[in-house]
């Protein structure tokens, strides 16, 4: 029985930090991609994060780019899987959050020695949202505050331009 | 009692036009006003409506409180145009961070002014956070002082003067410019103007058709193009999203904004000349001359440098990587067409050297470029080959040696000395930066590289700029983005002029 114990308290040792390891590897961020650039060329890697802007369809492959807080990068796919995300980040909108699987290249010989992912598979993990800004009432308080006392000062200004000028 | 007329007077001079130019950016903020209404923005719309009743109130208080100098026709003297020009650039970069800080992208106030003077100063340095969800309004915003900078503030002020002013050409000069297109310098700034717009037409058109065929929805191409215009013809280096000029993934965008942002990086004179026929300027001018020479050794010697370290695959990697980076990097643009950590880590010392030397050299003279320029490069060079040849020839050999700069120059030892001293005072800057970033425990490539970029008002960088960096390392590149944009003269105007007041009051206060 002790044996056991023992046993099943190594296995969790060696278990714990290797699942942390696969979970890292599982989703890296993109500006551990950069410093790592080397390391990681040529590696299959995922990321994920907010598919932002637009989609720039180049045929039959486009480009998605996708920023997860550290840093964007320019994904390379299939433009018939890119159509599954429904709404890129921008002012007015979050844009989906899809989980990427691809090739990293530090510099890619395809396209210009760019830092890219050739993505291989797409997952959407949240659906993006329309981003929602109520008018804040502090704020439009003092715009009109404002206004009203700059309009006063320009009447000043208009009075006096409008006076005919000393004859020296 | 005397003295202490002529001191109000020149505070009410310099308050009148001071007050003048920060109305014209007053009535420039309805730019993205109109911007946020036409994309129902409305937190953004009110952010200009406070910023633009902010500015108003301090316009018009200024020009009030010298009204005298409108009154009386008042002379402005160099001291004057010099004071107005540092004193404007410097007022309005707090009143134009309002909308920026309201926004709630930026750190702080301190981040706001940085990133206000960056684009005022065409530097192109971002603390602007979370730009991929920036409203449009904002977006114009950033661009178009990056525009307006470019050309010059009192450029502006001095195009839209409803009548000719005394002593308007000490205003312009204040702000780093002397040439003169036309005998008078309302015109010189009208034509400064006219031939941006025409080149706005032109380039946004391009980068627009450009950006419809790379896959960019037609509004949104607009606003790219016009965005990307604007950096580019001021030789800025924003642009509205995180990855820069990356996120087009384009080579022919990239190419597009190169010709424009090298094409900006031109002396306005030299536009103006072409555009009379006389193409020959072009290859004449010694400023092209320098520029050519130094883009070319530049970009070369870049590229034999990455080759040996095989950072890049083939030859159109070096174009888009390396030859783009550089000729960003000289004529002071700032676009980027690697991730800032990338210089670090990949371009290696030599790499990072040839890219601080190229962004200290900088652009032409009177363009929207910063750095010492290739001008002053030429003639520091020429009057070194005098020089030599000097000392090899016959004392009774007298020759009057000469540059091609619009027109024949000769080219005698007090030219050579002013431009060496304004370059003296770039090293200076560019070495205290330096410094300040090793010690603040920045490693001393990465500071060189950030320092000389804030200094020659580039704009790329290898990540020591964030909103994360230390506030007096923030402080020292604004101060380093104005000496640099402005060309020391005006600023240290200001703070003589300054100095001299408060030395008056202490004085007088002890009297009493």
């Amino acid at each position: 029985m002790r044996k056991i114990l023992q046993t099943l308290i190594l296995c969790l040792i060696l278990v714990i930090p290797f699942s942390v390891q696969v979970r890292a590897a599982d989703a890296v961020s993109i500006n551990s991609l950069i410093e790592n650039a080397k390391a990681m060329d040529g590696k299959e890697v995922s990321v994920q994060g907010e598919a932002i802007g637009e989609m720039l369809e180049r045929g039959e492959y486009c480009w998605v780019n996708l920023n997860d807080g550290t840093n964007a990068i320019g994904i390379w796919m299939k433009t018939a899987d890119a159509r599954s995300i429904t709404r890129y980040g921008d002012y007015k909108n979050t844009g989906d959050t899809v989980k990427i699987t691809g090739v990293f290249y530090r510099a890619c010989a395809q396209h210009g020695g760019e830092a890219d992912i050739h993505g291989t598979s797409l997952q959407i993990v949240k659906k993006g949202v329309s981003s929602v800004y109520p008018v804040s009432s502090g704020k439009l308080l003092t715009a009109v505050l404002l206004t009203v006392l700059a309009g006063c000062l320009f009447t000043v200004y208009y009075r006096i331009s409008r006076k005919p000028r000393p004859v020296p | 009692m005397k003295i202490n007329r002529n001191t109000v007077g020149s505070l009410e001079i310099i308050s009148y036009y001071t007050g003048y130019i920060v109305l014209c950016m007053a009535v420039l903020t309805l730019i993205p006003i109109i911007t946020s209404l036409i994309f129902a923005e409305w937190n953004p719309l009110l952010d200009f409506i406070i910023s633009m009743a902010i500015t108003v109130l301090v316009g018009l208080g200024l020009v009030l409180c010298g009204w005298r100098t409108r009154l009386q026709k008042a002379n402005i003297q160099w001291k004057h145009g010099f004071v107005v020009a540092a004193l404007s650039w410097l007022i309005l970069m707090v009143l134009c961070g309002i909308p920026t800080f309201l926004s709630g992208n930026v750190g702080s106030m301190l981040d706001a002014c940085f990133d206000v003077m960056s684009g005022f100063t065409t530097t192109g340095l971002v603390l602007t956070q979370n730009l991929d969800h920036l409203s449009s309004g904002l977006n114009m915003w950033r661009h178009m002082l990056t525009f307006i900078g470019g050309q010059g503030m009192v450029v502006l002020a001095l195009t839209v003067m409803v009548k000719g002013t005394n002593g308007a050409y000490k205003l312009y000069v204040g702000e780093a410019k002397d040439i003169e297109l036309v005998p008078n310098v309302k015109g010189t700034a009208r034509l400064i103007w006219k031939i941006s717009m025409v080149y706005l037409l032109i380039g946004t058109a391009a980068l627009w058709l450009n950006g419809v065929l790379i896959g960019l929805s037609p509004v949104p191409a607009l606003l790219h193009a016009l965005y990307i215009f604007e950096s580019a013809w001021s030789t800025g280096g924003f642009a509205p999203m995180t990855q820069n000029i990356m996120y087009y993934h384009s080579v022919s965008y990239e190419t597009v904004a190169m010709v424009i942002f090298i094409i900006g990086s031109f002396n306005f004179g030299l536009h103006y000349a072409i555009w009379q026929g006389k193409r020959k300027e072009l290859v004449k001018n010694i400023e092209t001359q320098s520029f050519f020479i130094t883009s070319f050794l530049a970009c070369m010697l870049a590229v034999y440098g990455l080759e040996k370290l095989h950072v890049y695959p083939n030859t159109v990697s070096f174009f888009r990587r390396v030859v783009f980076n550089v000729l960003s990097a000289h004529t002071t643009t700032g676009f980027g067409s690697i991730y800032a950590r990338q210089f670090a880590l990949e371009w290696g010392d030599f790499g990072i050297l040839i890219m601080i030397i190229a962004m200290l050299i900088g652009g032409s003279a009177c363009s929207t470029a910063g750095g010492f320029k290739g001008l002053r490069v030429g003639i520091v060079f020429k009057g070194l080959l005098m020089d030599v040849k000097k000392l090899l020839c016959s004392e009774r050999n007298v020759k009057a040696y000469k540059f091609h700069y619009m027109k024949d120059h000769i080219l005698d030892d007090s030219l050579v000395r002013s431009s060496a001293t304004i370059i003296i005072c770039y090293m200076a800057l560019f070495s205290a930066g330096t410094l300040l970033g090793t010690f603040y425990g920045y490693p001393l490539a990465s500071s060189a590289f950030e320092a000389a970029s804030a200094t020659g008002n580039v704009g790329l960088s290898v990540g020591v700029t964030a909103p994360g960096t230390p506030a007096g390392l923030k402080i020292y590149y604004i101060i380093a983005m104005y000496l640099g944009r402005l060309e020391f003269l005006s600023v240290f105007a200001l703070f003589g002029y300054v100095a001299g007041g408060v030395k008056k009051l202490c004085v007088k206060s002890f009297r009493h």
